[in-house]
């Protein structure tokens, strides 16, 4: 399949077909073709699983009446009873005041091959798509509490009537959640590809047939896509391959609590670990692109108000500090002596007064980058030294936005894109420069 | 009178001219292996030298920390160069030991014999030590790393003890390997760590027993943290 205009990037096609348990081919040949799938990737989500199948399945019932659809659910070979929950999750169309027939919903539920993780699940979605001739197919979290039938809606439509191939999620959002995607993976995507697309990793995504399609022929499935880095890859390479893309307004995203404790560090390793990577993949695109445009955003918007949230900034700043100190020499191998001399200026400061400014975290980034493209140390090594600026950078954004709306903390990111745009001469500088 | 000339002068001489007539050929191969040994080692030193600059020795160096740690040894040659020399005087030696085999004398030949069945131990040695440097390097900097990251405020000395910690073994191992002091060496390193362990254990029992419960139950009861963790979702 060739790609959406733009010149083909990364490893060519000719892809073994990804295999399918014979049940499972035995389904896909019953049901021989659908207009509509959404799959959804799951390992041990009994708890959710059930109420984002409803909401699934009212999605369809609602808004595509009219059209063959199929739910597949991918799993990971659970133990909870995910399988079940899937089988027996069925919704009351008559308290949902949806009268009109439609035709029968189809549910498979299969296991998936592959290393584990949600790309594989992903892989085994996107093969059934593939098998079924899906027009448009998304992609649904299994943890989500916050999901409604209108995700459905907002997430095939675009694609099924407006021509576009890949719908990325827009959510409402606490402006101190998603730290990593407002100051690093947002910021850095825009700069690097010119799409605004705000929640780049946001975990649910609509796209066309022939997108899925596009996403099987790339030889990614035995690599850290698989595990972890599918969200930010799928966006990179509908981008990248010239996709139409857009954005739909889901509302709040609320699922399963995970530890915000949990391993920080590793949370760093998997998400700039895989931004990186596909920056060496699609360097051929990225470095040619200049400034960034809006895209699209259907669905209606709409805001709330800000609750108070328990935020810990001494220890964050403490955490940079004790980087200060400790880590200077690998921060030094890292990052260029600029830089470093800008960090160097924030030991002593007051802690009211302590910033990393726009400017010199935009510049920090690339530095990382480039000298994650360069291998100057254990890639490892280098993104986890990475943890205490981050939190830094963290904490700066958490005094600068105290008292703001969501609304205006939002104003404050459009600001760093800004600076992340400005400087990306020198990150495209340095990149191409020999190594020395 | 003529007796005398000839027992006394004359024949010590002819024996003298015989053994150094004898003996002739042997130096004279021994100067020509000699001499083919340096022009070979020169040769040999100057192409290792080359190739490994063009294969990027030195800037693997650089990113693996050895031309830090050899600079703060003092050698401030570059590691493309200090190898072109190794090979240089490692040829040097065996074009030595081959000429002294040339004279073909009893107590050369078994020192070159015995060099020579050393080599292989010296040369594992040294494997050991560079690969034990490496890796110290790399297990110092991954307990840095995440010691800083766990906000343990000595982290510098906790990496410092992992690099010390396994630069010990990989000295204690090629010393094992070069047979000096075996049983002191194995013996000694053995009570040493043994000693580190016993003593990490009785401060860790001692001072950390509560960390050491919570993470425990943390870990295998799946209990959340006690302390409140922020709201900031990072994702």
């Amino acid at each position: 399949m060739e790609s959406y205009g733009r010149k083909r990037t990364g490893t060519p096609m000719t892809v073994a077909a990804t295999p399918l348990t014979p049940e499972t081919e035995r389904k896909v040949g019953e049901i021989g073709a659908t207009d509509v799938l959404v799959g959804i990737p799951s390992y041990n989500n009994v708890d959710t699983i059930g109420h984002v199948v409803r909401a699934v399945s009212a999605g369809l019932a609602k808004y595509f009446a009219r059209s063959r659809a199929v739910l597949v659910n991918s799993d990971g070979g659970s133990s909870d009873g995910t399988a079940e929950a899937v089988a027996r999750a069925v919704v009351d169309l008559g308290t949902l005041l949806i009268s009109e027939q439609q035709s029968p919903l189809h549910k498979i539920i299969t296991p998936y091959h592959g290393i584990p993780g949600k790309g594989s699940a992903f892989r085994t979605i996107f093969e059934i798509a593939r098998r079924l001739k899906a027009r448009a197919c998304a992609v649904v979290d299994s943890d989500l509490r916050s999901i409604t039938p209108e995700w459905i809606e907002l997430l095939i439509r675009p694609v099924l009537e407006e021509g576009y191939d890949y719908v990325a999620p827009y959510y409402l959002r606490h402006k101190y959640d998603g730290t990593i995607t407002n100051n690093i993976v947002y910021p850095l995507t825009r700069a690097l590809y010119g799409q605004r697309i705000r929640q780049p990793i946001g975990g649910d995504f609509g796209f066309s047939g022939r997108l899925a399609e596009h996403y099987l022929e790339k030889h990614v499935w035995e690599s850290d896509v698989a595990r972890f880095g599918i969200d930010i890859w799928m966006t990179t390479e509908a981008i990248a391959s010239g996709a139409r893309v857009c954005q739909s307004f889901l509302g709040a995203k609320i699922h399963n609590p995970k530890d915000p404790a949990a391993d920080l560090s590793a949370m760093l390793v998997q998400v700039m670990g895989a931004v990186f990577a596909l920056m060496e993949e699609q360097q051929f695109v990225w470095v040619e692109v200049k400034g960034s445009n809006p895209v699209k955003l259907f669905g209606f918007q709409y805001d709330v108000g800000v609750e108070p949230v328990n935020v810990n900034v001494d220890r964050m700043i403490s955490s940079f500090r004790q980087g200060l100190a400790d880590l200077e020499p690998i921060w030094r191998q890292m990052l260029a002596p600029d830089t470093v001399e800008g960090l160097l200026r924030l030991k002593d400061c007051p802690l009211q007064a302590f910033r990393i400014p726009d400017e010199l975290w935009a510049r920090l980034i690339y530095d990382v980058a480039v000298s994650y493209h360069q291998r100057v140390m254990p890639r490892e090594h280098l993104l986890k030294a990475f943890t205490p600026l981050y939190l830094g950078r963290t904490a700066t954004f958490v005094l600068e936005t105290q008292g703001l709306t969501s609304h205006e903390a939002e104003g404050r990111i459009e600001f760093l894109c800004q600076a992340f745009e400005d400087r990306k001469p020198y990150l495209v500088e340095r990149w191409k420069a020999p190594l020395s | 009178m003529k007796e005398f000339w000839e027992k006394a002068l004359l024949a010590p001489l002819e024996t003298l001219s015989r053994n150094v007539l004898a003996v002739l050929p042997n130096v004279l191969a021994m100067s020509i292996i000699l001499l083919v040994g340096l022009v070979a080692a020169w040769s040999i030193g100057h192409v290792v030298e080359r190739l490994l600059r063009v294969i990027g020795l030195d800037l693997l160096s650089n990113r693996l920390g050895v031309s830090a740690a050899l600079a703060r040894g003092g050698v401030k040659t570059d590691p493309s160069h200090l190898v072109g020399r190794t090979a240089y005087w490692l040829v040097v030696a065996f074009a030595i030991m081959a000429g002294l085999g040339a004279l073909n004398l009893q107590p050369l030949n078994q020192f070159a014999q015995s060099f020579l069945a050393y080599l292989p131990r010296l040369f594992t040695a040294a494997l050991i030590l560079v690969v034990g440097y490496l890796l110290s390097n790399f297990v110092s900097q991954a307990v840095l790393i995440a010691a800083v990251n766990a906000g343990i405020p000595p982290a510098r000395i906790v990496a410092a003890c992992s690099r010390w910690g396994v630069q010990l073994v990989a000295v204690a191992m090629a010393l094992e390997q070069l047979g000096i002091a075996q049983n002191i060496v194995t013996e000694g390193f053995g009570i040493v760590l043994g000693g580190v362990v016993l003593a990490g254990a009785i401060a860790f029992g001692l001072g950390a027993k509560d960390l050491a419960k919570e993470f425990l139950e943390r870990r295998l009861g799946n209990k959340p943290r006690d302390r409140a963790p922020d709201d900031l979702r990072h994702l």
